[in-house]
């Protein structure tokens, strides 16, 4: 595993109006590293993310990417230091074509140029999207929404792919082939995966943070936290 | 693109051009320049609220700004029409930054309100202040002299109409097009993705008000006779939403189907709603919103092509 520090999240406290969301969280990506952020419902995972995206700014805290500091950067300019985030909930351009919203992903000059390389790449990892190219995104069904929105964050040729719950609302068949897909991409780029259902999510990540109310529990190797006792107790039911 | 696609373009302003050739009657030539104008005004909304979106009812504004400036600039330092509108064009668009600015931050409704409350800010402006004669109104100079001063000015407004279509095309087809539609259909996806949505909104606005400050020089000086019920009221504001939309939001040609329908329409029941007609256009309003989101030209192209571009709900 390489060991440079790609993300570094420090100390982030984060509000939304008078809730406070984020009590000092701080964790680290490594180059070339799947790392998960799990949790519950509520627990601050999106807006762990949010806040590395520039969507939300911190109250407290700093992140650094690539030693740089990034804290308060707008979006587009964190968009175009290599960090691309894919929402929660699959937030397409609903009207547009799967190819349409492929091409807005590469919004910026600096990707825009191998625009049509990078489609054709995306299609040879999703086939199923090559076909549907013309389709009005919003009719396909959920698990394709989810590959034209992982599709389209790749389009910007991020460093660092910010995924939330790519999972959510898909069947467990779609799911693993959802997660297939991105441990395909993680050969690529280095991907930090918001996940509600922890084992999946431990399956296909190096390492994992767990997060309660904003606040880290633990941390460590996937394979030790799936095997953690504490953990199968509290997340998976076990 | 084939050649094709340009021909209904090529027919639609030969006509215009050629109109005091197959059109004699002045009043049918006044309801076509009528026509022309309302196109202007429904394109530069377009703009906005059909392509970015962002459901203005407060373009009056603008509108207001350009018939001013025409008249004021002239009263003042009797600059003459033309100056006028270049003025109320540069008017129209620092206005535009600052009431830009300031509501784009607001989504939805508050957005609604807000473009509502800056255009009755600058009508009752008109009414309080001295200078602007209050309600009594001002007069405007003409742009031609007679004889044939209305003639005149149609050919000043084609050229304006042109612009305004020409920029549609290219809007429909360029990238700053595609970024003002992802912010209609999804501004935080749009955020996430790097577009600055702050930027493109207001750039669109721009575009927009300088044509509807343009149309509304034109307007004064067509009329002669300005007043804050006739330049800067809401009904204005809600005419240019209403043929945007009854023709087909974010279309090239829906603002130009929509200004022909409603202006004929409103000329036609003119003796029986008289002033009835801001009624006339708010259940208008309501009734294309329900029945007819793409509006008429979603019907055009389904009977045409039998073609329906699958409308998608949002994810």
């Amino acid at each position: 595993m390489s060991s440079e520090v790609l993300l570094e999240v420090e100390a982030i406290t984060a509000f939304y109006g008078d809730f406070q969301a984020l009590f000092g969280l701080s964790f680290q990506v490594r180059t070339a590293e799947v790392v998960a952020l799990l949790g519950g419902n509520g627990a601050g995972k999106t807006t762990c993310l949010r806040v590395i995206s520039g969507l939300l700014r911190p109250k407290s805290g700093r992140v650094r990417f690539l030693g740089q500091d990034i804290t308060g950067l707008s979006p587009a300019e964190i968009v175009d230091l290599g960090i691309a985030h894919v929402p929660e909930g699959r937030q397409l351009f609903p009207e547009m074509s799967v190819e349409e919203n492929l091409w807005l992903g590469s919004y910026l000059p600096r990707a825009r140029k191998r625009r049509r390389e990078n489609v054709a790449r995306m299609f040879a990892l999703f086939p199923r999207l090559a076909e549907r190219r013309r389709q009005v995104a919003g009719t396909l069904s959920g698990g394709e929404q989810q590959m034209v929105a992982i599709a389209r964050g790749m389009m910007s040729e991020p460093k660092l792919l910010l995924l939330d719950e790519p999972s959510l609302g898909l069947s467990p068949k779609l799911t693993e082939q959802t997660l297939a897909a991105v441990r395909e991409l993680s050969k690529v780029v280095t991907v930090l995966i918001v996940e509600q259902k922890v084992m999946e999510g431990l399956e296909i990540a190096d390492r994992g943070y767990v997060i309660e109310n904003g606040k880290l529990v633990t941390e460590g190797a996937a394979a030790v936290l799936v095997a953690d006792k504490g953990i199968r107790e509290a997340y998976l039911g076990l | 693109m084939s050649r094709a696609r340009f021909l209904p373009a090529v027919v639609f302003f030969g006509l215009l051009l050629t109109l005091p050739w197959w059109l004699r009657d002045a009043y049918l030539q006044q309801i076509v320049f009528r026509v022309v104008i309302f196109a202007i005004l429904g394109i530069a909304w377009n703009l906005v609220g059909g392509y970015a979106g962002q459901l203005s009812l407060g373009h009056v504004a603008y509108f207001g700004i350009g018939a001013y400036s025409v008249a004021l600039f002239h009263e003042t330092w009797d600059w003459n029409p033309w100056l006028g509108t270049l003025a109320g064009v540069v008017l129209a668009c620092l206005a535009a930054l600052l009431i830009g600015s300031l509501t784009f931050r607001l989504r939805g409704p508050y957005f609604v309100l807000s473009t509502i409350a800056a255009a009755e800010i600058l009508r009752l402006l008109a009414l309080n202040l001295s200078f602007t004669h209050g309600a009594i109104g001002m007069i405007a100079p003409g742009f031609f002299e007679e004889p044939n001063g209305d003639r005149k000015t149609y050919y000043a407004a084609l050229p304006l109409l042109f612009l305004a279509f020409a920029l549609t095309v290219w809007t429909h087809r360029s990238r700053f097009g595609y970024y003002l539609r992802a912010i209609r259909e999804n501004e935080d996806t749009a955020m996430a993705v790097g577009i600055n949505p702050a930027v493109e909104k207001l750039k669109a606005l721009l575009f927009s008000a300088a044509l509807v400050a343009a149309a509304g020089a034109l307007y004064a000086g067509v009329f002669q006779f300005i007043g804050p019920d006739s330049v800067l009221a809401i009904d204005m504001s809600v005419q240019m939403a209403l043929i945007a939309m009854l023709g087909g939001a974010a279309t090239v040609w829906g603002p130009i189907v929509g200004a022909v329908v409603l202006t004929v329409a409103a000329e036609a029941l003119k003796t029986y709603l008289e002033r009835a007609h801001t009624f006339f256009y708010g259940l208008l309003l309501v009734l294309v919103v329900l029945f007819l989101p793409g509006g008429l030209v979603s019907i055009a192209k389904q009977r045409w092509f039998r073609r329906t571009a699958p409308r998608a709900q949002a994810a």
